[in-house]
């Protein structure tokens, strides 16, 4: 069985579905990126899986288990972790802080009552942060306020936050928006390099095809909240449909 | 103190660690991997960590011996010492009031500093405290352990209830909830429940037992205590402050002190790593309301009287004020905040040598808020902090 599943996932806004009869499986320790044009639902998608949103059909199944009814930070205890499309920060907390709480949150649970325990009992966290930190080169600027980061910087401290979760399976959307070519080619290494050392799961949401077809294991195309087209990199390339509804007929 | 003292210590810290890092850092390049990172260094982390826990302990330590000092000096230089204590005009019970509503403030920061929620209802949480306490002095039992055991655990009770309503909502709606709740309970209390509460004469009969039996509150401490505190009332309050900065401090300390600040600058982003964050604000509010609670019942055994207006919004307003003008978010500041606060109310208003602004003595409150929140945005607190620094700088220019 699949490490996520998602079953018939319809969201409707109003009169707009912006996830239509969405089945989807991502087996464990596999890159998926679920590509498509503006509006296809991808984030929408994202949302319903982090629990964010309530979908307004179907089901979520995540390790043989039924999320549907489950708060996001019980998702994100069970294995889920997301890295949001804009930097989602503690802005006036140091950047080890930044780590150091999402660490915290993956060792200690999603709530206790132990608020006359010091956290420096709580040992495997300050292992946990330096060890993020480095992973996205961000341990010697720990000291630094995270909103006085560079952009690119305070991207990178964001996936930072989503990999000391701890997460089986890791949602990125658009994790290079915005960066330079530097910047996008540095974190594209970054989610190489962690994926294969932590066997993470990872499903990516990208417009940058370059990095679509080198990365993916396997490609989702949705168009409008249908997934239109789905297989792997060579298969979407020379998917017909794909290149008329998303590419507008242009050769890749 | 919490976050500045905390600093120096919190540096040797990083340099125990940084060790560690250098250490780790080099076998990874021999052995090419992630996996041996955590082994590596376990033995060094052991150690880091160890230290980490004395210098905590030590840090602890400190706050609470220079609270017990400031405690123990502050009724003698405000009330009898030479030349101070005439420019202040102090006298021993304005000394334990303002110990009294310093307890209310810090433990109002923890809501309003720590994790960002502004609560407009924490009369409520004091001024049942207070009722608890008369109410049970009247009716159970005088002792004043006991009255206060009595006003917490009332409070602590009606805390969770408010929390769990006034918490539905985020940002001024939230205000606004606990402002209504804490106004519904002020009018029950003033008709419906006036034959518990007396009223708008308020609670009279308030009787205050002997401490343990065999202190009386009022009288003087022997000798060199009788001094520096004065009253056994003053020492018995002094206790429960040091108590109080204790646990705030332990509470900021642990892992709940980090969570509020996560939720006070990225509640989405707090709940998406994983952190019940619904928990942890009603948390927030009931420990808040713990302290409002202790605070209350502490009033009334000072005042052996409980006022209606202790339930009104506008008590609700001044540990607000309190909280801001002592700098929100920092342990200790919202004590200078009361202090300060209750000098003008009661020295500035009560006239010679002041009778010339006495009338005016809010417009003179105004006028500090003011001043502070626009020129020291982190209130007296900050204010301190950025003097230290720059006595700090000079000296190291030397
Ligand atoms: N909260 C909302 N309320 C109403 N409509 C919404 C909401 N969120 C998204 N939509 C609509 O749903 C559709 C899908 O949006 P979504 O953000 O999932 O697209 P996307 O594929 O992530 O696009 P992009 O590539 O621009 O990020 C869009 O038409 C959008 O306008
Ligand atoms: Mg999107």
């Amino acid at each position: 069985m699949a490490l996520l599943e998602t079953q018939g996932l319809t969201k409707r806004f109003g009169g707009l579905t912006a996830t239509d009869d969405v089945d989807l499986a991502i087996e464990e320790g596999e890159r998926v990126s679920v590509i498509g044009p503006n509006g296809a639902g991808k984030t929408t998608l994202i949302n319903q899986i982090t629990r964010l949103l309530d979908p307004s059909e179907g089901d979520i199944v995540f390790k043989n288990e039924s999320i549907l009814q489950t708060e996001p930070h019980e998702v994100v205890q069970r294995g889920i972790s997301k890295s949001f499309q804009t930097a989602s920060i503690f802005p006036e907390l140091t950047v080890e802080e930044n780590a150091e709480i999402a660490a915290l949150g993956a060792e200690h649970g999603s709530f206790r009552l132990n608020f006359f325990r010091h956290r420096n009992r709580y040992g495997g966290v300050s292992e946990a942060t330096r060890r993020t930190l480095e992973a996205v080169s961000l341990w010697e600027q720990r000291d630094m306020e995270a909103s006085a980061l560079p952009y690119g910087d305070k991207r990178r401290l964001e996936i930072g936050i989503a990999l000391a979760s701890e997460p089986d399976l890791l949602l990125m959307d658009e994790p290079t928006a915005g960066m330079s070519p530097e910047e996008t080619n540095a974190t594209v290494s970054l989610i190489d390099e962690v994926q294969e050392d932590l066997g993470l799961t990872l499903v990516l949401i990208e417009h940058d095809m370059e990095i679509v077809f080198d990365f993916s294991d396997r490609i989702v195309v949705l168009n409008r909240g249908r997934v239109i087209a789905e297989g792997t990199p060579g298969e979407i390339q020379d998917d017909p449909d794909v290149q008329e509804a998303y590419l507008g007929g242009v050769e890749l | 103190m919490s976050d500045e003292s905390a600093n120096p210590a919190d540096r040797t810290e990083t340099a125990t660690t940084v060790d560690t890092a250098d250490a780790a850092d080099t076998t990874e390049t021999e052995a090419d991997g992630g996996e041996t990172l955590g082994g590596a260094s376990s033995a060094s982390t052991v150690a880091s960590l160890q230290a980490r826990w004395e210098s905590a302990r030590d840090r602890e330590l400190t706050v609470i011996g220079l609270t017990i000092v400031g405690v123990s000096l502050f009724p003698y230089l405000f009330a009898r010492a030479p030349v101070v204590s005439d420019l202040l005009q102090g006298y021993q019970e304005l000394a334990s009031l303002m110990l009294v509503w310093g307890i209310f403030a810090i433990g109002f920061d923890i809501l309003l500093g720590r994790t960002g929620l502004l609560s407009f209802g924490h009369a409520a949480l004091w001024g049942t405290g207070a009722y608890a306490a008369g109410w049970a002095s009247a009716n159970i039992t005088t002792f004043p352990l006991l009255l206060v055991a009595i006003g917490v655990v009332t409070a602590v009770f009606l805390s969770v209830v408010l929390g769990w309503l006034s918490l539905r909502r985020g940002g001024i709606y939230f205000a606004i909830l606990t402002l209504a709740f804490a106004q519904m309970i002020y009018y029950m209390a003033s008709a419906p429940l006036a034959f518990i509460t007396g009223g708008d004469n308020g609670l009279t009969g308030v009787e205050i037992g002997s401490l343990l039996g065999v202190f009386d509150l009022g009288t003087e401490l022997p000798s060199v205590a009788g001094t520096l505190l004065g009253t056994w009332r003053y020492a018995f309050i002094g206790a429960f402050l040091v108590l109080s900065v204790t646990a705030i401090y332990r509470i900021l300390n642990s892992p709940y002190g980090i969570v509020f600040q996560a939720i006070r600058e990225n509640e989405q982003r707090a709940e998406f790593v994983g952190f019940n964050v619904w928990r942890y604000k009603l948390a927030a509010f009931v420990l808040s309301g713990t302290f409002a609670g202790l605070a209350g019942a502490l009033f009334t055994i000072h005042g052996q009287y409980v006022p209606l207006s202790s339930l009104y919004w506008q008590t609700s307003g001044e540990v607000v004020i309190m909280t801001v003008l002592g700098g929100v978010g920092s342990l200790l500041g919202p004590l200078f905040g009361a202090g300060i606060y209750l000098w003008v109310e009661y020295i500035v208003s009560g006239g010679y040598p002041f009778d010339w602004i006495a009338p005016y003595w809010l417009l003179v409150l105004g006028l500090v808020f003011v001043t502070v929140v626009v020129l020291f945005p982190e209130g007296i607190w900050g204010l301190v902090g950025d003097l230290r620094d720059r006595v700090a700088t000079r000296l190291e220019e030397r």
